[in-house]
Order: structure tokens, then sequence, then C-alpha cells
């Protein structure tokens, strides 16, 4: 039986990404196979030669204020898309939370001259306004102040699993009560910081990646925002609202190990896909698909398959497993959240998205390693995982949503 | 948190504060600002500094020489906390302990490092060992690490109440049985970036240049990390050696609104006789958060004096409002039973807790 006021919903989905705005164009884009990984030189930093997916125009006249960071007007973007896509005014808005992950905030709107002299660095033209947007809990002031959305509001950073465990920290405080409507999501846009960072840690792939590839380089960063409409069915039901998926289980562990590496056996990514699963009440044979995380790292990728053999062992055939970095690259704090959003797209069309470039998967007897052509087949339950540095894993499941 | 969920229970406290490192409650004592030596100014410029320790003469075995200071006080906090708790973590699930951590500027000291590496030697030459510490989430991570912690790993940032979403988001994570244990931490270390920028902004007090300032609006900036350890009610039960410091029933946030109106159904009874001014906004005696007390509680409730030092953590300072608070109660006879630990900002932001002083 349903308990109606513990049970999470999805009933609206907004994303930002390099194919557009809105979750038709990404499924578009997907769907055609499309990848939007780049190769760029000097463009983001003197220097830098490599492959990124950037969002090339960033419709945001309305206000062009310099209190808003990039990170900030993406996540704004992704807001507003996702307020549309559930068919309701802003207006009725007004009560709800805002959780909203990064972990770029406001760096893009800081460059190296901030170090040498702070003072001149700030003395100049709206330079203090800009850097007021540094902080990570200014994403999720932007997103409520520009809605004028006036719930709890939360900023959540994790690295790589930031945008996964915005939506399970709002689902814990629907469960709570702490306001009927959440906006849960990530925003991350490229910056000279990040990008400067993962350059240095020899883990990017200066062509497009190639995740779960025995012959896998590193990862591609990306950039976008996605955020999901969540409530509880109670409050969706009351309000008529479509909902599109249901969130049923979602599980947060850490790996305790290492700053940058994953446990190697992936034990505590498959504690969390254990632990989600039992939240969910479901079995590993009823999982349809796992949207990885992917990334294309060596350390990442091959951690991540031990994951799912441990977790989805005694199935009774492979579990089906992509990871859709291959086509936008990775997103940082918004990945979790537009992984989410693709999983929630998997789910109500049935097309099952392959990894681009996997051409000589990691071996493994439990993994349906999808590649080639998309698969279609019906999904009433799927999977996505998320980790990050410092061992942060989250793993959220979603259904079908209720007729 | 609703009024009907099941409590849980802070049982530990550890901070590393201008006070130095310290378990359990911090007792009342002066704190004068300290004159800022680590860069260069044009004149005397004083903050709410850590004296300078070293950490594993606190904590034995502690490794904490390519650290953040943010992380480094928060693996000495967490310790101090786990310790004054009486937790045994060989004998505990670490895989049910979660670590919540609250910061607004995160490790701000070595992301300035990272910016100079990259003014030096361009972009493509920064320090790989660095990249990682500048995230917000390295502090945590080094305290799930160090304690071999593989519950949950959050880290919450709010611009008012940093720290008081951490406390309701570790609750939120205990009664949801996704741990046992969970040890809260909120903190900033003050590098010359962010204090040229509170500067910049006319956000400072007189007294952050002057020790006989004069009067004049502002905040002196203060650094530090405090950790609590919460546990759920029924699991103390089961530990009667266990402390508790106070029971924390129920906690609503918002950042605008009616106030008042959504904290009225958490209160029980005949209400909070007691309230522990949180938040980094103006003195409680004259604030919002005065006015809102009376409001919800009435006119005889006893309202605790702010904590200057508390105040300059950037919204992050709840953790330390309620251990110097608690401090300052300790050695009174115990008046209330309930108490309302309350934060305001502008536009009707709030975020209140009640709380059970046993």
């Amino acid at each position: 039986m349903t308990d109606i006021h513990k049970t999470i919903v999805v009933t609206g989905v907004g994303v930002v990404s390099p194919y557009g705005i809105g979750l038709d164009r990404l499924q578009a884009g997907m769907l055609s196979g499309k990848s939007c990984l780049e190769r760029t030189k000097d463009e983001v930093y003197p220097g830098f030669e490599g492959t990124i997916a950037q969002i090339r125009t960033l419709p945001m006249a309305e206000d062009p204020s310099p209190r808003y960071s990039r990170t900030d007007r993406l996540a704004m973007i992704a807001a507003q898309d996702a307020m549309t896509n559930s068919g309701c005014d802003p207006s009725s808005f007004r009560e709800s939370g805002v959780v909203m992950a990064s972990t770029v905030g406001g760096l893009t709107e800081i460059d190296t001259s901030i170090a040498k002299d702070p003072d001149a660095f700030y003395r100049r033209p709206q330079s203090l306004l800009r850097t007021s947007s540094y902080p990570v809990a200014h994403v999720a002031d932007a997103v409520a102040e520009h809605f004028e959305i006036r719930g709890p509001r939360c900023a959540v950073s994790v690295a790589c699993a930031s945008g996964a465990m915005a939506i399970a920290l709002a689902a814990n405080m629907l469960l709570d009560g702490a306001a009927p409507i959440i906006l849960a999501g990530g925003s991350d846009p490229i910056c000279p910081f990040t990008l400067s960072g993962f350059h240095s840690l020899q883990a990017l792939d200066p062509d497009p990646c190639s995740p779960f590839d025995q012959n896998r380089k590193g990862l591609n960063l990306g950039e976008g925002s996605a955020v999901l409409v969540l409530e509880t069915l109670a409050g969706a039901t009351a309000r008529h609202a479509n909902v599109l998926a249901v969130l049923r289980g979602w599980a947060m562990t850490n790996d305790a190990f290492h700053p940058t590496a994953p446990q190697a056996e992936g034990s505590g990514l498959a504690n969390c896909m254990h632990l989600s699963m039992q939240m969910a009440d479901v079995t590993c044979d009823e999982i349809g698909y796992v949207n990885a995380h992917g990334t294309g790292t060596p350390l990442n990728d091959i951690a991540e398959a031990h994951a799912y053999e441990t977790a989805f062992r005694g199935r009774s055939r492979p579990i089906p497993v992509s990871s859709t970095k291959s086509y936008f690259g990775h997103c940082l704090g918004a990945a979790g959240a537009l992984e989410a959003a693709i999983t929630i797209m998997a789910i109500r069309s049935g097309a099952l998205l392959p990894t681009l470039r996997l051409t000589k998967p990691i071996e493994s007897h439990g993994i349906d390693w999808l590649r080639g052509d998309v698969k279609r087949q019906p999904l009433p339950v799927a999977m996505s995982a998320s980790s990050g540095f410092g061992g942060s894993n989250t793993v959220l499941i979603f259904g079908r949503g209720l007729s | 948190m609703t009024p009907n969920s099941h409590p849980v229970t802070i049982t530990g406290i550890g901070s590393v504060s201008p006070y130095g490192p310290m378990e359990g409650l911090i007792p009342k004592l002066p704190l004068e600002p300290a004159t800022i030596t680590s860069w260069q100014t044009a004149s005397q410029r004083r903050a709410f500094l850590v004296p300078p320790f070293r950490p594993a003469a606190v904590v034995p075995g502690l490794k904490t020489r390519r650290l953040d200071r943010l992380s480094a006080w928060a693996l000495v906090a967490s310790s101090l906390a786990i310790k004054d708790a009486g937790i045994d973590l060989t004998v505990l699930d670490r895989s049910r302990v979660a670590v919540v951590f609250a910061t607004a500027f995160g490790c701000i000291e070595l992301t300035e490092a990272f910016y100079l590496s990259a003014a030096a030697n361009g972009w493509n030459g920064t320090d790989p060992i660095t990249f990682p510490e500048t995230l917000a989430s390295a502090p945590a991570s080094h305290v799930s690490m160090f304690h071999g912690l593989r519950g949950p790993n959050i880290t919450v940032s709010n611009k008012y109440f940093a720290g008081e979403s951490a406390i309701m988001q570790a609750a939120c994570v205990l009664r949801h049985a996704q741990a046992d244990v969970a040890i809260v931490l909120a903190g900033e270390a003050l590098a010359r970036t962010l204090f040229a920028w509170y500067e910049q902004a006319g956000l400072l007090s007189p007294a952050c240049y002057d020790s006989n300032p004069a009067e004049g609006d502002g905040f002196i900036p203060g650094e530090g990390v405090a950790a609590l350890v919460l546990e759920s009610s029924a699991r103390i039960k089961d530990r009667p050696s266990g402390r508790t410091y106070a029971r924390i029933t129920s906690g609503r946030w918002a950042a605008s609104g009616h106030p008042a109106e959504i904290i009225r159904p958490n209160l029980r009874g005949s209400g909070p006789k007691l309230a522990i001014c949180s938040g980094n906004g103006e003195p409680c005696a004259v604030s919002r958060t005065s006015s809102l007390i009376r409001e919800t509680a009435g006119d005889d409730c006893v309202i605790t004096s702010p904590q200057p030092f508390a105040r300059g953590l950037a919204g992050n300072g709840a953790l330390f409002h309620l251990i110097l608070a608690l401090g300052d109660l300790a050695g009174r006879p115990r008046l209330h039973e309930q108490a309302l630990f309350l934060g305001t900002a502008r536009d009707n932001g709030f975020a209140a807790i009640l709380l059970e002083l046993p």
C-alpha cells in the first residue's frame, strides 16, 4: 500500500545543457547520437588544449545583474524550465524550498589577480558585487530570490556527487514536512579553476572520453544545470500535478578511503546501491537500467564496475549500464542532477542510451555495457549512481509515474 | 523536523576556536580580537583568530601538513567531540556514522594558494595536491577518512543559517535511519582575500582596527570549527554512560514568509522560557530575533546574550552560539527545560530549533 505522504514524486524537470534548454532538446540530441564534446584551444584559458562541452549561448537577458555568476544563471534557467515543465505558474512555488548543488559557485567571477592584490581586485568596477557570488550558497539564493521562493534553502557541495545528493536531501526534507515542494538540482559551469585542477591531476582525456572502455584515458568537463520539482504524492495529487516519476529510493555513503581515488573494489558505492534498493523495496532484478557515474578515468570506471558486480550479484541477467558523460562531459556538481533527469527520461521513453565510443568494454560477466544503438524496452525502475572526490557516493532510484 | 518526530540528542562537543582546541563546553572567558600577522597589512588589522597549535599534539597520529587549516580544524574538532561523547569508534558500525559539515567559504586559504600558483605559473602550472584540498567538502571528507566513517558525508552552505541547516540535515538523516550517529561540524577560516572583501564592502567593526575603538557598526571576522555529536535518543537509552547536552525536538527554517506562524506549532505546552540567539545579524536585544522571540514565546522569555566571536563566522556561527550559550548556562541552576535556538536574517528569514535541556 503506497503511503502518499511518504512517497516522493517528480512533477517537473528542467535542464540546460550543451544541447540547449529543456529535456526535449536533451532527449532529441542524445537519441540522435550527437556528442557535444569539442576540441578547444586557448579558449577557457591560455595554454589549455583539450576537449570540453560548452553551452555557447546563455539566454538570460532579463536580469543581467553582475551579482549572478554563470553558475547562478545556469541554475536559474534550469529552475525556470522545471517550473514551466511542471505546468505551474512560478507563484505556485512561493512556499517551496530550494536545494541546489554546485562545486564551482562563483569561481567563474574571479581571476588570478585576486591572489596577488585582493584590494586592487575588489576596487575594479562591479568586482565586489560579482565576487559576492563566491559561496556555493549563492546558487540556492539566486534561484530562490529570482523566483521569489521563500521556503527553506540550502546549497550542497560534495564534489561530483553534489547534484544527486541535493535531490536526496530534498527528499529527506519533504518527508519531514520542511516545505510542500522543493526545487532540487545542481549547476556547474566550465571555469579555468576546475579545468586547471583536473588538468594538473592528469585526469583529462585530450580527446572525447570513452567511459568504461579498456583504453579510456580520462574525463572531459562539461557544463549545465538540472532542477527537479519534488513533492510528496499527497501534495501532487491534491494539486492534480502530472507525476513524471517516483523517487523510490535514495542513499548516501562515503568510501572513507582517499581524497581523490575511489575505493578500488567500489565497496562504498556498492553499499550505497544496496541501501537505495532496500529503501526502494526493489530487488536487483527489478532495476532495468543504471545511468552510471562513468567519468572515463582509469580508477573510477574499474572501481565502479566492481561496485555493479557486487551490488547486482545474483541477478538473473547482466545489468544494463551506460555513461551519458560520453555525450556532454562531466558537469561536476550538476552531473548527478542531469543524470537523474536522463534516468527519468529513459523511464518515460523506454529508450536506453548507449555509452558513446565504447569499443572494448571492461570485462565483466555481470554488466551489459550498452553501446551501439539505442536499446528500447519498457523500463519500470532505473538507477542513477554518482560518486565524487573525497569518497562521496549517492544513488537515486526512480520508478514510473503513477497514472 | 516536525514536532512529532523522534528527538535526537547532542552527546558530544569539540571545537577549535580563538579559545584554542577544546573538548566539551567552552568556559566563559573574555576574548579579545588578535592582530593579524599571516599577511602584511598597511596598519593594524584584528580578528578573532585561532591561535597556532600543532594538531598532532591534540590528536595523536593526525597528519595535516598539506591540508587547509579548515580541514585540520575539522579533524581536531571532530576527534574532540567524539571523545567527549565517550564513543568508542572501534566497536561502532562506522558505516552508520554520518558527517554533516557547514561552511560558507570553504577551504579559502588553499583556494587562494591555488590562484597564486596559477598567477605565478599559468593555469597549466597549478599544483595537483592542492586542487582537491580546495573543495568545500574536503574537511568533511578528511573527517570520514581519518575516523573511517562510511555513512552519509554531506557538506552544506547557507547564507545565514549554515550551522542550523547542518544540524537539521543531520537530525533528518538520523530520524530516517540513514545513520545512527552524526558528527555535525560548522566553521570558517580567515584568509587575506576574505578579510579584504569584508573591508572593501564596509562590513567591519572599528574594533578590527583599534583596541580602543569608537562605537560603530560592523562585525569582527572570526575563525574556527565547532563539532557536535548527534545521536538518536533511542540509542542514548541503550548507552547509559552517554552525556546529554540537549535534545533537539524540532526545527524549521525558511528564507522569508511568516516565521511566527511557522514556529508556533513547533512549541510545546507553555513554550520556551529561554531563547538562545543565533544568526549573524544585529545583537539579539535590538534585533528582529528579539521581536520574534517575544512574538512566539512571550515577554518573560529570557534571551541569552549574543556571542560576538560567533557573529564573525559568515553566517556559520550557530554551533558556537549554541556551545557558548550552553557553557554560560552550565554553572547555573537549570530553570529552563525548553529552549528556542533562533536566528533571523533580513526579509524574515529564520532558523528555529527547539531544544530540551535535561
